[in-house]
């Protein structure tokens, strides 16, 4: 048996991504695997991993066809790795590149593997469209058929409205409600005005031209297609045109909707990937140790029929990994809150920073605010930079281990809200 | 028993006569109840239901028991029968489905005989006419002359015939309109429900009534559009939250009708662990559609 008593560091290496880009536009002819093959390419150029046979490769997308039902080992298969490197796909709705990330740290942690890449893609203009239940129904009761007149007999109950391709629904399963108008009640609840929420999109837009002006981007991101940036940054937006906008979701709130589509994200196509190894095996091969991956925890909220905000899992989740670790809020160096919606940030800031919340609904002492708004989103965040669902953990766990590089023991803290009620937060280490 | 198709053929027909008596008022109300066996609702059924409603798999152990709409639904070809003999006073065709009670007291399993009965009580004054009860009974199946326990499910049905008075009663209070200075409560869902909800449920239940198949056959009843059945909202409702092995009751009320193609916001509130209200209305128009509440045991 060799059951380890102590565990390792596992250390984040580097990160690459392709530039995200805004829905049926740049990739619009690129598959999930195109664009997942290429940010791995990017990854292994950057550091030399041309043959080598990592531990495993996990990742996923959360629109995904049925063809792909191993799109991350066929995308391993694309690339110069050594075809001997397992991969595996996973899902966990837009939490899906945090939650690879964060098992993959783990098995390098307890000795099992000592390299790993982590991440994820998705498109959304390459969409699985399938056949509505009841054409399905059909064509499998005909091909269970023993004869061609029981075969006719099924075929023969096709109706026109069967036909109709079923693109993959924006709506929660259990509600019927899209994410943004779930979004929506929260901020409502929570009271977020459309001031603070432009001002945070407007944030985000900025320190993201900022972050690329100053080159912090070069040895993150490697072209596709021709596009070499983010395309749905605006760097010279304002508050001025944010204030002209409609609200896109709660209209049904009137005059108190506040949530726009420059407050929101929008849908966007995109991969990303990071690096993971031992120490020793950084070493080994000599390369970069950016950060460690010290701890990360999952969350989920009861949602639907409204006890709680359907993007608040991190709320909880945070509540409990920083008790584990005996940290505050305090001790972190960067705050990187994924920018769902504008309003996801500030309601789950709201909650930490409110007194009857943490005790009441995360049985704390009291409240674990405030958080240092000077520390969020530093270098931009989705609403800037978009959000390919399942690629947004591999961009931010890139982004914040390069902003801890050269800062030891400095910490970073990550949430990662997800459909379904559900929601990762983590903590890396700089070294 | 006759059809449900059979008593809507009866009920078109009976139409072209009156309900009245020679001096102009309606007949009283016979509480002779309509009663028959039924060998239970069949796997087929059971799996038709969970395929409209979406909910968790009859898996014969986790889930077996029948979904109060579904034992409602194995009585309304009684109700039918009795709201189309000679001796009902109302007119079967035209009338408003205004709200529904019921008990759910023990689990009725799949293709557990039963016997059930329907009666009609409590004819009375509306607002806009007058309004009576069907109650419908369901019973385990006894021995010969045994006495009936009590029932397993009890469901009040009450409905509105628009434009009929009693003799001598004036236009009741009863019935005033609730829904005045309706504002809604926080949603927590949105149903999006598509121009064939009204024939999907109809293909589930067997209510063909012509108002909730197309556009063409509501008009040709004087509704503007196809409107959806208001025990569909019942079971969209229920679908998740009412207990399998039952002792809970619940009650709606029905007020604007869903017009189908259309979306439906609901509220469902949690006052305390033994209840549950729910609210249905129309996003854009405000007004509201249904209201109710779930007792749990």
């Amino acid at each position: 048996m060799s059951t380890p008593t102590t565990t390792r560091d596992a250390v984040i290496i580097g990160g690459n991504r392709i530039p995200f880009v805004r829905a049926h536009g740049a990739y619009a002819k690129a598959s999930n695997q195109d664009m997942l093959t290429s940010a791995l390419n990017g990854l292994i150029a950057r550091f030399g991993l041309q043959g080598e046979q990592l531990g495993t490769v996990a990742g996923g997308a959360v629109m995904k066809h049925s063809k792909n039902f191993n799109l991350v080992r066929e995308s391993v298969l694309g690339t110069p790795l050594d075809p001997k490197t397992p991969a595996y796909d996973v899902q966990m709705a837009c939490a899906t590149g945090m939650e690879a990330i964060g098992s993959l740290a783990n098995k390098i942690k307890l000795g099992q593997i000592d390299s790993a890449v982590g991440g994820g893609v998705d498109s959304i203009s390459d969409a699985p469209i399938v056949v509505t239940d009841e054409l399905r129904g059909i064509l499998m009761e005909a091909n269970r058929a023993k004869t061609a007149g029981q075969r006719l007999k099924a075929l023969a109950k096709i109706r026109p409205g069967h036909l109709v391709p079923q693109a993959p629904g924006v709506a929660e399963p259990r509600t019927g409600l899209s994410m943004g108008d779930h979004m929506a009640v929260t901020a409502h609840a929570w009271g977020i005005t459309r001031q603070e929420q432009d001002e945070l999109a407007l944030a985000s837009h900025k320190n993201l031209a900022a972050a690329y002006d100053a080159g912090f981007f070069d040895d993150l991101i490697t072209p596709f297609q021709g596009v070499a940036k983010d395309n749905n940054l605006r760097p010279d937006s304002s508050m001025e045109k944010l204030a002209k906008l409609k609200p896109s979701f709660g209209r049904d709130l009137g005059e108190e909707a506040t949530m726009t589509a420059a407050n929101s994200t929008p849908l966007t196509d995109g991969a990303a990937a990071v690096l993971l190894g031992s120490e020793e095996w950084a070493d080994a091969h000599d390369l970069p140790k950016l950060a460690n991956f010290v701890d990360y925890e999952e969350g989920a909220v009861d949602f639907v029929d409204g006890a709680e905000g359907l993007l608040m899992a991190p709320a909880y989740a945070a509540a409990r990994m920083l008790r584990r670790n005996n940290l505050t809020f305090e001790d972190f160096e960067f705050i990187e809150i994924h920018e769902a919606f504008a309003s996801t940030v500030l309601a789950q800031i709201k909650a930490w920073e409110d007194e009857d919340f943490c005790r009441n609904k995360l049985g704390l002492d009291g409240a674990m605010g405030p958080i240092d708004r000077s520390k969020l989103n530093v270098n931009g965040s989705s609403l800037a930079a978009g959000h390919p669902f399942a690629a947004t953990g591999g961009r931010i766990v890139g982004t914040l281990a390069k902003m801890l590089h050269g800062k030891p023991g400095k910490l970073g803290f990550i949430s990662v809200c997800a459909a379904g009620g559900q929601g990762i937060t983590a903590i890396i280490e700089g070294r | 028993m006759a059809s449900i198709l059979t008593s809507y053929r009866k009920a078109a027909l009976g139409a072209l006569t009156s309900k009245l008596t020679s001096n102009g008022s309606l007949r009283a109300l016979s509480s002779d109840p309509e009663e028959i066996s039924h060998p239970g609702a069949s796997a087929e059924q059971l799996e038709a239901y969970r395929t409209l409603f979406g909910g968790e798999a009859f898996d014969g152990v986790h889930r077996s028991r029948l979904p109060s709409v579904l034992v409602h639904i194995l009585g309304f070809p009684l109700q039918l029968q009795l709201m189309t003999r000679d001796d009902f006073p109302l007119q079967l065709m035209g009338l408003v489905h205004l709200s529904n009670q019921v008990e759910h007291r023990s689990p009725i399993a799949q293709d557990q005989p039963l016997r059930l009965r329907a009666h009609a009580e409590n004819l009375r004054p509306h607002r806009k006419g007058t309004q009576v009860d069907i109650v419908t009974e369901v019973f385990e199946v006894q021995a010969p002359g045994a006495a009936d326990e009590a029932p397993l499910w009890r469901g009040v049905s009450t409905y509105l015939s628009r434009g009929v008075f009693l003799a001598g009663k004036p236009g009741g209070s009863e019935g005033s309109r609730s829904g005045a200075g309706f504002t809604p409560p926080s949603k927590t869902a949105m149903w999006t429900l598509g121009a064939d909800e009204g024939r999907r449920y109809a293909a589930v239940s067997g209510d063909y009534n012509p108002i909730h198949l197309s556009g063409l056959s509501a008009k040709a009843l004087g509704m503007p559009k196809a409107i959806v059945h208001g025990m569909y909202t019942a079971a969209r409702v229920l679908e998740g939250r009412e207990p399998d092995a039952a002792g809970h009751s619940w009650s709606i009320s029905f007020e604007a009708p869903v017009t189908l193609p259309g979306k439906v916001a609901v509220a469902v509130e949690k006052p305390d662990e033994k209840m549950q209200t729910f609210t249905g209305w129309n996003p854009k128009k405000g007004r509201r559609h249904f209201s109710g509440e779930l007792h749990l045991p």
